[in-house]
């Protein structure tokens, strides 16, 4: 079964209002987790701030850092492998990584509000 | 044993709250002495960085419970909401330091800097004393010179706040963020703020001085307070002027008539409370002795105190202005607590400033909106106007609630709806109304009464380097794009002002905002001590008192913090409109 990593930017607030101004990405992606998750797909995230040693402790993601540094983070790892930096997935794209197929009659994810 | 209300049969838990300055550690040491004299076991907690409750009973207390050997059943704590806050950023950051990048492993200190961290780490070392624990159990009275405030009380309340990070020890965080590095759980939290909120066992004491500013801004906390039940509140003006005191000293009947003016209208909210008031004494308190008399009324006035003291000559905030208007155009932010006089002293710069025949813009955040109406379209070369604080705060909650808001369940709408009533979103709503204009101070002067802590402008410029980066990439021939983070740094463009006033407890919390600021790379350019009555002639005894206890205050901002300063006295009448402000800065006499 297939095991998505992601690893978020450091912040302080999910929502971002406590600090830089977090896309409305963010917001979308969410809920595009919470929308695979409940397709029992093993998904995860740890945010830079709160959870450091996970990105300490896999050589990936901490040679990622060495070399991009954390303004290059979000980084999504599917089985431990690079699949994505620097933005958040599309539904569509967890979908294609998870084998699962993407339903129609479910709403679209609404990225791209101004901000892309 | 005392007829002060806030003494009258005190229930378990004592809160003193009010801004930094009023008296509230002296309070809440008086208070405890007055219980042990009464025979009550009073455990006293203070988490005053300035409070030196160890030195007013000459022992050494730190972060344990000490027995205070001069007063019998009295014990007291020193909790430092700063080193707890450093403790737990080093329990999350240090296993990685080292490991991860520098820059990363600096970025993370950052997240963790904000004001939310310190009050969250400061509340968790509350916790144990306020469950009824092994720690607490011989006391009758456990006193607190601190108080939680409505923002963490209602993130602590909130279910969404819980839901993920501690139960399972991760998911997405707000600025509750910080718990998930603390160990209790969250039944401690949950009957921490149970404790808090029952009037049997709680008893909040509001400190205030007889200001107008400090009454409205006790009116703020009063209600934000209630409204998460901590409803059993009384209401203690400190540090009256006497009546007495008034014979033959015109700045001495100024100070009288306006306090008695600010109590005469005191907001609605307050004059319901039992309240108390307590007049000003004529010594420091500092000392069994001293304090033990705090809480006593009607006490002579000392006939050993002094009744004359002369001006001193300080630097004015005159010949500050002469350097300021040198440059021919800048941006020129003055930064302070609230009730410092920042948006006057704003005032009087730019008004001095287009006296001499220089374009400036004032931009004030003042509450009160008097100043700016008073002065709007009163002088040539002065553009005056105002940003609400609340209005420009409520149109970036609309924004971000309905932009990113829109896709949340009830619970993480709680949240968010919470997370935005952070005092760092109101910073941050503000300082983007202020950064439409920051862009003209290269052609003219333009004053704000205001500025960003570095911890916002930190936060702010991670997106400002990302964008950078992102520019540069899409069109390397752009080399020139500024942050307003460069703006603020470069000294040619920007002077910060540092206001205080010549009182112990102001003076560090402007040293905390400099230090702040250093660490975004900021170097403020001067500090300005305001409201000064060493630097005015003086008769009344009390008045002689306070000049002399502000030369200590005043040394220490002059040798230690400031690289420059100017002191500004305290002023007979409130300096409204040109002419008063164009004296404002003349008259350090």
């Amino acid at each position: 079964m297939t095991t998505i990593q992601v690893f978020d930017p450091a912040s302080c607030c999910s929502s971002g209002v406590c600090g830089s101004d977090v896309d409305q990405e963010l917001v979308g992606f969410s809920a595009d987790v919470d929308w695979v998750k409940q397709r029992d797909v093993a998904i995860e995230r740890f945010n830079l701030a709160q959870q450091p040693m996970a990105f300490a402790d896999n050589s990936t993601v901490k040679a990622f850092l060495e070399r991009s540094g954390a303004e290059a983070l979000p980084l999504i790892l599917v089985d431990g492998e690079v699949a994505l930096a620097g933005r958040y997935p599309q539904r569509s794209e967890l979908a294609r990584w998870a084998g699962i197929p993407l339903q129609e009659e479910v709403e679209e994810s609404s990225c791209c509000g101004g901000c892309c | 044993m005392t007829k002060l209300k806030f003494l009258n049969q005190p229930p378990r838990f004592l809160f003193f709250t009010g801004k930094g300055g009023v008296g509230k550690t002296s309070l809440a040491c008086a208070t405890a002495i007055t219980l042990a004299d009464a025979d009550q076991r009073v455990l006293l907690v203070s988490t005053d960085p300035a409070s030196n409750v160890g030195q007013v009973f000459g022992i050494t207390i730190g972060n344990q419970v000490t027995a205070i050997t001069s007063v019998p059943h009295l014990a007291a704590l020193e909790i430092d909401p700063q080193a707890a806050a450093q403790a737990y950023r080093d329990r999350i950051v240090g296993p990685v330091r080292g490991v991860l990048p520098d820059t990363v492993v600096k970025g993370i200190e950052e997240q963790l800097s904000g004001a939310c961290t310190t009050e969250i780490a400061a509340f968790d070392e509350f916790t144990a004393l306020l469950t009824d624990s092994v720690l607490t159990a011989d006391y009758d009275h456990i006193i607190f010179d601190t108080a939680p405030t409505g923002h963490t009380i209602r993130l602590l309340q909130l279910p969404g706040a819980w839901s993920d990070f501690l139960a399972e020890g991760k998911g997405d965080a707000s600025c509750l963020g910080p718990l998930a590095g603390l160990e209790k759980q969250r039944a401690q939290y949950k009957a921490a703020v149970d404790a808090l909120a029952d009037s049997q066992r709680t008893r909040l004491v509001l400190v205030a001085r007889a200001q107008q500013a400090t009454l409205r801004e006790v009116a703020r906390t009063h209600e934000e307070l209630a409204a998460i039940g901590l409803t059993k509140q009384f209401l203690v003006i400190n540090g009256l002027f006497p009546q007495a005191e008034t014979a033959q000293d015109p700045l001495a009947t100024a100070i009288f008539q306006r306090e008695q003016n600010a109590l005469a209208a005191i907001p609605e909210a307050l004059s319901q409370l039992p309240c108390d008031h307590i007049v000003l004494k004529p010594f420091n308190l500092v000392g069994l002795t001293a304090l033990r008399k705090l809480l006593v009324d009607d006490l002579p006035v000392d006939g050993e105190n002094k009744s004359n003291h002369h001006a001193i000559q300080f630097p004015s905030l005159s010949s500050l202005t002469d350097e300021i208007a040198k440059d021919g155009c800048g941006l020129i932010m003055l930064m302070g607590k609230g009730g410092v006089g920042k948006t006057t002293l704003a005032a009087a710069i730019a008004v001095n400033l287009a006296h001499r025949g220089l374009p400036v813009h004032l931009t004030t955040s003042d509450p009160a909106a008097h100043l700016s109406e008073t002065l709007s379209g009163t002088m040539d070369n002065l553009l005056v106007d105002r940003i609400d604080p609340h209005v420009e705060t409520e149109r970036y909650r609309q924004h971000v609630l309905e932009t990113k808001g829109s896709h949340l369940d009830a619970q993480g709408r709680a949240l968010l709806e919470e997370d935005l009533r952070s005092p760092c979103t109101e910073e941050i709503a503000v300082f983007q109304a202020f950064s439409r204009i920051i862009r003209e101070a290269g052609k003219k002067f333009v004053v704000m009464d205001t500025a960003p802590t570095g911890h916002t402008l930190l936060l702010l410029d991670a997106t400002g380097a990302y964008h950078r980066e992102v520019i540069k990439q899409m069109d390397p021939s752009i080399v020139h794009y500024s942050t307003p983070m460069m703006q603020l740094q470069n000294p040619k463009q920007t002077k910060i002002l540092l206001v205080t006033l010549a009182e112990t407890t102001p003076v560090l919390e402007a040293a905390n905002l400099q230090a702040d600021l250093r660490r975004a790379g900021i170097e403020p350019w001067a500090w300005i001590i305001n409201n000064s009555v060493a630097a005015r002639t003086v008769h009344s005894p009390l008045l002689c008192q306070r000049a002399s206890n502000e030369l200590a205050d005043i040394k220490t901002v002059s040798t230690i913090h400031a690289k420059r300063y100017a002191v500004v006295p305290l002023l007979q009448e409130e300096p409204i409109g040109v002419h008063r402000l164009l004296n404002l800065l003349r008259s350090s006499q």
